[in-house]
């Protein structure tokens, strides 16, 4: 494991426990469902409900941390959405409080929550700073307050740079900002301003998403009646070079398909993803990846908070499946995930946790796309190029 | 006639697809108390899944049974099950020959149909008493008048005091039985005479080899006898001979007027094949019985293992297959394109379909299949002659004197109110129109010449399409005939796939060629640059369409560590470029090849 590797940061009272963790917890609570949205999240949830799921997260990290807390510390915590923001700020400070009583948190982890302009107060920015919270992402998708109301957005741009600067105010030194391209209607204009307004703000890190219709959406059903147009391949792509471009010019590191940072606030839970690291996921429709083991949660409100009142001990009550990675699936997952950097995967790191070299294991698919000038070598890293992230599937299919 | 003669009927159940033969069949042999019903398989005969689901029978299943008529008498029904299409026409005259008389079903909302017809001229042929029903008179739709008034007009007839019957509900299965003791004849020979037993089906047993039925017309055969093929003279010992109960039974000897099956070790069902007689080794007959001919391949086809798939297996599986059916036919090929896989002959389309639908299912292959060509005849200008049913093996056009054609005559049925729209896709098929005929007031044929390579395209989906399901199709191989053919040619990427190639009329090459470029457009997906489509005819392109390059497929973003949904997503992306052939540079799904012959409504 590259936990295992990793020195450990650990400075606790207790006798360091040897490997480290990030934690994700889920808040499927927002104010309405954007348009664009398939992730597990409802709006108008009332508060008793909230409070409810809550006392429910309280348990399940106690029901984990009686298994793991000796083993593992915890170096990462993600409290994402939905939309964490929107409840009330003693709820997320409990559940600091209890991610401490239930395992052992490392002094300098980085714990992000994620948030909506439009929720964001004071008083909430300092209960998160003061439960130990020190990165914070916003939501801000787009300044184009014709762009924000298209996508459903309950936020208009001058709602994201107060918020922006509230953080700043309240002592946050960490912050994200999620963009999001190839917004139907949207002008290559737009996207620049959008990009060149954000960049001035000089946040620590930026996340840039191509907008995909998923299933299940409002985008979905309007673009299935023809109401609604997807931005073309074309621009789609020179939007994101663009932003590519312009990152790297502020003095961003490009260092995974979607995501930039100043150098050294890469974001720290992200990269345990693209790095087959331990994490456990807590909350409705949670998923893990804890000793080689993947699992995900109950994705049914109803069901998870009735999880874990009669606390059964062999099998957790809040997961709905779990699988047992087999050799391949960890090299192929490893593949997949690892790609996803900009730096790529280490080709002795890759030996090294599987006993096999890539180039023996996949000659002829590498071969084949480095020819296509798809991926390359370099510091002995295999990486795609820039061609190649633009159709990254058609390379990683071959991987699965 | 032998006493024990006047107690056997031996009869066959004639009706157009869906008209409840079937369920006819299971009704008769519940009422006559053989099969209890808890042991009854839902239609009783019809025992390949396959069959089952197209509601077809292909393989004959004979089953004898005995029924204890109001007379006090018991008598023995030997029920012979008939292939249900126009592809099987021989197998359906011989089974036929084994019969004294046919029950004629007929679906009381349809009335009578183009193959019920063509199975009732048959057994006319064969001198069998008809014995007509109306079925489905439960259905509200019912019109049991009009069904007998055309069974009278149409096949003359008489159906008067038809039993009108439910097969489904089991209305009126009681009085048909009666009718069957009464009107169909017993069946006459001398058991003491020379020994003719003629074939009506072949399969091969694993344990047993080949297994024939047989109705014994003269004579009589046991175990031990040598027997002797009438038309290989080939000689074999008998090891078994018995009755189907509807599980064989061993019995001591079969004998004049009897039906039932026989076991020589014979090792291929094309060494006793349909519609040979058996006779005894030291004292044969002088004549067979009359009507044998060797089924000949009238479409042929490619079929290629898949990617990933073996070529053993793909032999393998057709060895079996043609080890059952005398009239498929397979050699080795080699396609640039597809590789190493094999020519196949069928009797038609409808067996070409039933045999690659069984290659996929049973024996779990994953093939392509090529387009369907007819055999032409190719005059060179020294005088030889070709036959040619692989496009790619035309010979070239300055070699070439004239081709020729398959022309068959196309009997198809229709209702009233189709006839325009059913010429019109004639005409544009090259049919000539020889006759036209109101059968009643509401029901037409039209009797066609037609090439036979238009008739294997799409027409029968086409015809299926304009009518609603109700039009019906019939037809038999007349002559060879000169046109102006050409062949047409695909090119991917520039590069000619030869597995796309097809002989056509030189009227249709340029509306085949922009169908063909438009159909592969839609199907064939983005590559990484732009891929044109050309249809062309030696070196002219006649039709030309171009797949654009893909830029983009890229996930934005996993949520929340979702490892599984981004895999599950490659997973799919993956089984969709499995199904993919390398054409070169270019990838082509598999169903490109099925998808370029489809019958489009729109056009």
């Amino acid at each position: 494991m590259a936990g295992e590797r990793r020195p450990s940061a650990h400075t606790g009272k207790n006798k360091a426990p040897g490997k480290s963790l990030g934690l994700y917890i889920h808040i499927p609570f927002c104010m309405r469902k954007c348009n664009y949205c398939d992730f597990l999240s409802f709006g108008g949830i009332p508060e008793e409900v909230r409070e409810a799921y809550f006392r429910t997260l309280i348990r399940e990290l106690g029901y984990y941390g009686r298994l793991y807390r000796k083993d593992y510390y915890v170096d990462s915590i993600f409290i994402g959405g939905g939309t964490p923001s929107l409840v009330e700020d003693g709820l997320i400070g409990g559940l600091m409080q209890a991610v401490r009583d239930s395992f052992t948190v490392s002094d300098n982890a980085e714990i992000s929550i994620e948030s909506n302009p439009k929720t964001l107060t004071k008083r909430k920015l300092k209960t998160y700073l003061d439960s130990g919270i020190n990165r914070l992402s916003i939501g801000a998708q787009s300044l184009d307050d014709e762009l924000l109301d298209r996508l459903g957005r309950a936020h208009s741009a001058e709602d994201f740079l107060a918020a922006y600067f509230l953080a700043r105010e309240s002592g946050f030194q960490n912050i994200n900002i999620d963009l999001i391209f190839a917004i139907p209607g949207q002008s290559m204009e737009s996207w620049r301003h959008t990009l060149e307004r954000v960049l001035g703000l000089a946040p620590e890190h930026i996340s840039f998403y191509s907008l995909q219709i998923e299933e299940g959406t409002v985008f979905y059903d309007l673009f299935r009646e023809g109401r609604l147009q997807a931005a073309d391949d074309e621009l789609d792509r020179n939007m994101y070079h663009t932003a590519v471009k312009m990152l790297e010019e502020n003095g961003f590191l490009h260092y995974e398909i979607s995501n930039a940072a100043k150098p050294g606030r890469q974001c720290r839970h992200n990269l345990k993803y693209w790095s087959m690291e331990d994490y456990l996921g807590l909350g409705l429709g949670a998923h893990s990846f804890l000793g080689g083991t993947r699992f995900g949660n109950v994705t049914d409100l109803n069901e998870y908070m009735q999880a874990g009142n009669g606390d059964s001990a062999e099998r957790s009550p809040f997961t709905a499946w779990n699988y047992q990675n087999t050799a391949n699936d960890n090299i192929s997952e490893y593949l997949i995930t690892g790609m996803r950097k900009i730096g790529g995967i280490d080709l002795a790191d890759f030996e090294e946790r599987f006993g096999v070299a890539l180039e023996s294991l996949h000659a002829e698919t590498l071969e084949r796309y480095r020819k296509q000038g798809l991926i390359e070598v370099r510091d002995n890293c295999l990486r795609f190029t820039k061609k190649g992230i633009d159709i990254s599937n058609r390379v990683l299919v071959d991987f699965v | 006639m032998n006493s024990y003669q006047q107690f056997i009927r031996n009869f066959c159940i004639i009706a157009h697809i869906d008209h409840g033969k079937s369920t006819l069949a299971d009704r008769i042999i519940e009422n006559t108390g053989l099969v209890s019903e808890r042991d009854m398989k839902e239609q009783f005969l019809d025992n390949m899944e396959l069959e089952r689901e197209r509601g077809i029978t292909i393989k004959l299943q004979t089953t004898r049974l005995v029924y204890k008529a109001k007379n006090g008498q018991e008598y023995i029904f030997n029920l012979i099950d008939t292939p249900g299409h126009v592809d099987f026409t021989y197998e359906v005259s011989r089974s036929l020959a084994a019969c004294e008389g046919a029950v004629l079903v007929v679906d009381a909302t349809q009335g009578v149909e183009a193959q019920t017809l063509a199975n009732v001229y048959l057994a006319l042929e064969e001198d069998l008493e008809i014995l007509p029903v109306i079925n489905k008179i439960d259905l509200a739709s019912a019109r049991p008048d009009d069904a007998k008034r055309e069974i009278e007009e149409i096949i003359g007839i008489d159906a008067h005091d038809a039993p009108l019957i439910s097969a489904k509900e089991g209305i009126g299965i009681e009085e048909l039985l009666e009718a069957i003791v009464e009107k169909i004849p017993a069946p006459k020979g001398d058991s003491d005479g020379k020994l003719k037993a003629l074939i009506f089906d072949s399969y091969y047993d694993n344990y047993r080899g080949v297994v024939s039925y047989i109705r014994i017309f003269d004579g009589r055969v046991k175990r031990g006898d040598i027997i002797r093929l009438m038309s290989t003279k080939k000689r074999y010992e008998v090891t078994e001979v018995g009755i189907y109960a509807p599980f064989p039974v061993p019995v001591e000897e079969l004998k004049a007027g009897e039906v039932g099956y026989i076991c020589a070790s014979i090792k291929q069902v094309a060494d006793a094949r349909v519609g040979d007689t058996i006779t005894l080794d030291n004292d044969p007959a002088e004549e067979p019985l009359p009507g044998y001919k060797k089924v000949q391949p009238m479409v042929y086809c490619g079929i290629f293992p898949a990617e990933g798939e073996k070529y053993e297996s793909v032999r393998e599986a057709l060895e079996k297959l043609q080890v059952n059916d005398a009239a498929f036919h397979f050699e080795p090929e080699t396609s640039t394109a597809l590789g190493f896989g094999f020519r196949c002959g069928f009797l038609g389309l409808l067996h070409m379909e039933i045999i690659v639908e069984r290659l996929e299912r049973e024996f779990d292959l994953a093939i392509v299949t090529t387009a369907p060509s007819v055999i032409y005849k190719v005059v060179l200008n020294d005088g030889r002659e070709e036959m040619i049913q692989n496009p790619s093996n035309l010979p070239s056009p300055v070699e070439i004197h004239h081709i020729e054609e398959p022309i068959v005559k196309a009997d198809i049925m229709i209702p009233k109110e189709y006839v325009g729209s059913i010429m019109e896709i004639c005409q544009e098929r090259r049919g000539r129109l020889i006759h036209m005929e109101y059968i009643t007031e509401t029901r037409v044929a039209l009797h066609y010449e037609m090439p036979l390579n238009e008739v294997i395209y799409d027409f029968f989906d086409a015809l299926k399409s304009k009518t609603r399901g109700y039009g019906s199709l019939d037809y038999e191989f007349l002559r060879y005939e000169k046109s102006s053919l050409v062949k047409l040619d695909i090119l991917l990427n520039r590069e000619l796939v030869d597995a796309f190639s097809m002989i056509v009329h030189e009227s249709k090459a340029y509306a085949r060629g922009r169908f063909v470029c438009e159909k592969l457009k839609e199907i064939i997906p983005r590559h990484q640059f732009e891929v044109p489509i050309q249809a062309a005819i030696g070196q002219k392109v006649i039709a030309r369409e171009t797949v654009k390059a893909y830029r983009k497929d890229v996930t934005a973003k996993c949520y929340g560590g979702d490892i599984s949904r981004k895999k599950k997503l490659l997973e799919k992306q993956k089984e969709g470029k499995k199904r993919m052939r390398q054409f070169g540079t270019v990838e082509v799904p598999q169903e490109a090849f099925t998808a370029v012959l489809k019958y489009d409504d729109n056009k």
